[in-house]
């Protein structure tokens, strides 16, 4: 056993694993206001990554301005959706809130690909491709860039949740209903948690667009984003930071045991069998909420 | 009910009828005065009505697809049929809804902070709340555990609390005695007529539980299939011979809770 190596597929599994966490963050800041998993995310994690493109190419802003431009545009963006479209859905069947965010997915990819078409671009984000080296360990500096930033993300909704406008965040979460009875304004709260996930929506667009390029590929992240978040626990961001650590890990080391008995794709089997395992097993997943039973 | 002393009402209700989903009439010319400072009852049993004729009050109709389709409501006389229930909560309407609906994965203390209305100064949040630890000891012991976990007293005692923190001039209360026990309603219903004359602050409360609740109000209003049938003082209310057959009877607080209860506990959108 090469232990040397089986770290360096740990750390390594670990950090694209937060990246995969810097995806979830957002669908549980949704499913937390709209009791769906967004999937619209990846979407939207590919639309932020190409407006960031537009500003930065087409306007010609340095990264530095057209990022958080971008992130406001799109925070803009996130309130509009809910004043549009989920706003009418109050009241009926959560399933169609569901369907909304499939169409909504089905129309960004849609016009992104009207817009910017098919070619991938590159992102530049100017960070080097030198790999680091942590005594014998060989680490991706783009992946540490973008855990870091998942990390930084984490700690801010920490934050944010403590807050009075995270609690109202929080109550809307628990109860619509007893939220309107003391004055809480539903809709506004959920439009801010859209907002923030669109937020989210361009870091992880920006980090994955530097990592894979910017193309409509970007949108095919909701799958690996959903099984963290659902392994999470679909309504908690502390769960979606570690459930990212862990698929990661587990995906990055188990493929290197399965691949040679398989032969290749066997990435794809861990990440579902940790999804259909999670659903089976523990429904809540690691750190989700359920219903308390009351006395 | 003779001796009607001309008091302004806060809140006046006019021959308001309800319809949900366009279809189902459920409240059909319901008028009720609730006077400034005044604690008033609303009884009825199980469909009558009650808690359409609170949330047609509060705006709360609108997230169950209900509307008042006519007649007329006005607060402090504000015409509020049409308002936006969060217009209505800072005009000074809170209505604590049926079912002790806390926020359950939130501390008593997050509960409280939640209601805080916009405007409100931490420090006034905190004052507010030590208020209401005073009012209800057993919620401050138990302050920051998860609400959810709370016996269903506490519960009920939470609920009422952060309606409080909203400020109410009127608190519109649904069947808070539901499911406890009898020293518990004493407890509950004797901290709400101290509010009420300490505040000065208008109570109109629904209750199925007509012997607790006529020991604490002064007036009261009988609602059978959606439509007042009786409006008289509690006195009053409490020698006739209906009421006493239906309502008191039994000699247990307790009644015609043999009905199957409407739950109305779908929760929206989750
Ligand atoms: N959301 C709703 N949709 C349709 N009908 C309703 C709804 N809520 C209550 N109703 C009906 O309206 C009537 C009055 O109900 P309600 O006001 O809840 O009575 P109470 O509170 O006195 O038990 C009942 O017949 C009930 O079935
Ligand atoms: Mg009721």
């Amino acid at each position: 056993m090469d232990w040397v190596f089986l770290t360096e597929l740990a750390i390594n599994g670990a950090l694209t694993g937060l990246l995969y966490s810097l995806f979830a963050i957002g669908l549980v800041l949704i499913y937390k206001a709209s009791s769906v998993p967004n999937l619209a995310q990846g979407g939207l994690t590919m639309v932020g990554a190409y407006v960031v493109l537009a500003l930065a190419r087409d306007v010609g802003l340095p990264l530095w301005a057209a990022i958080p431009l971008a992130a406001v545009l799109m925070f803009g963006l996130g309130f509009g959706i809910e004043r549009v479209a989920l706003r009418r859905l109050a009241g009926r069947p959560v399933v169609m809130i569901l369907m909304l965010t499939l169409g909504l997915d089905i129309f960004l990819r849609g016009t992104t690909l009207a817009i910017w078409g098919g070619t991938s671009r590159s992102m530049e984000l100017g960070v080097s491709y030198e790999p680091l080296f942590l005594g014998d360990i060989f680490i991706s500096r783009i992946h540490l860039v973008g855990a870091g930033v998942a990390i930084g993300l984490f700690v801010a909704f920490m934050l944010i949740f403590r807050s009075r406008t995270g609690i109202k965040l929080r109550a809307i979460a628990d109860d619509y209903m007893a939220s309107w009875s003391v004055g809480i304004s539903v809709e506004r709260g959920v439009g801010l948690s859209w907002a923030l996930a669109s937020v989210v929506a361009v870091a992880a667009g920006v980090i994955w667009g530097e990592i894979q390029g910017v193309d409509q590929a970007l949108s095919l992240l909701l799958l690996k984003g959903l099984a963290v978040a659902v392994l999470g626990g679909l309504d908690s961001i502390l769960g979606a930071v570690v459930a990212g650590i862990i698929l990661g890990v587990v995906e990055n080391v188990g493929a290197d045991f399965l691949d040679p008995l398989v032969g290749g794709g066997s990435r794809e089997l861990i990440v579902a069998a940790v999804l259909i395992l999670t659903v089976m097993i523990r429904p809540h997943g690691l750190f989700g909420h359920h219903d308390i039973e009351r006395v | 009910m003779q001796q009607k002393v001309e008091i302004q009402p806060i809140l006046s209700m006019n021959s308001v009828e309800v319809l949900y989903d366009n279809v189902m009439l459920a409240i059909k010319g319901v008028s009720i005065q609730v006077p400034k400072g005044k604690m008033i009852a609303l009884l009825g049993s199980n469909g009558a009505g009650k808690s359409t004729t609170l949330k047609a009050i509060s705006g709360l109709l609108k997230a169950e697809r209900g509307r008042v389709s006519r007649g007329e409501i006005k607060f402090e006389d504000t015409d509020i049929t049409e308002m936006l229930a969060q217009k209505r909560v800072e005009m000074g309407i809170c209505h604590v809804i049926e079912g002790r609906r806390v926020f359950e994965h939130l501390t008593p203390d997050e509960n409280l902070t939640a209601a805080a209305p916009a405007g409100m100064s931490r420090s006034d949040l905190n004052g507010e709340k030590e208020k209401i630890y005073n009012y209800f000891p057993r919620l401050a012991e138990r302050r920051n555990s998860l609400s959810g976990y709370l016996s269903g007293g506490e519960q009920q005692m939470l609920a009422i609390g952060r309606a409080l923190v909203t400020q109410p001039s009127l608190l519109m209360l649904d069947e808070p005695s539901l499911g406890l026990a009898p020293f518990l309603v004493a407890e509950i219903f004797g901290i709400l007529q101290k509010i009420n004359q300490e505040q000065g602050m208008s109570v109109l409360l629904v209750e199925q539980n007509a012997l607790a609740a006529l020991e604490i109000v002064s007036e009261g209003y009988l609602i059978e299939n959606g439509r007042v049938v009786m409006n008289a003082s509690a006195e009053a209310l409490k020698s006739n011979s209906d009421i006493q057959e239906f309502y008191l009877g039994g000699g247990e607080g307790t009644n015609f809770h043999n009905v199957k209860h409407y739950s109305r506990r779908k929760r929206w959108l989750s």
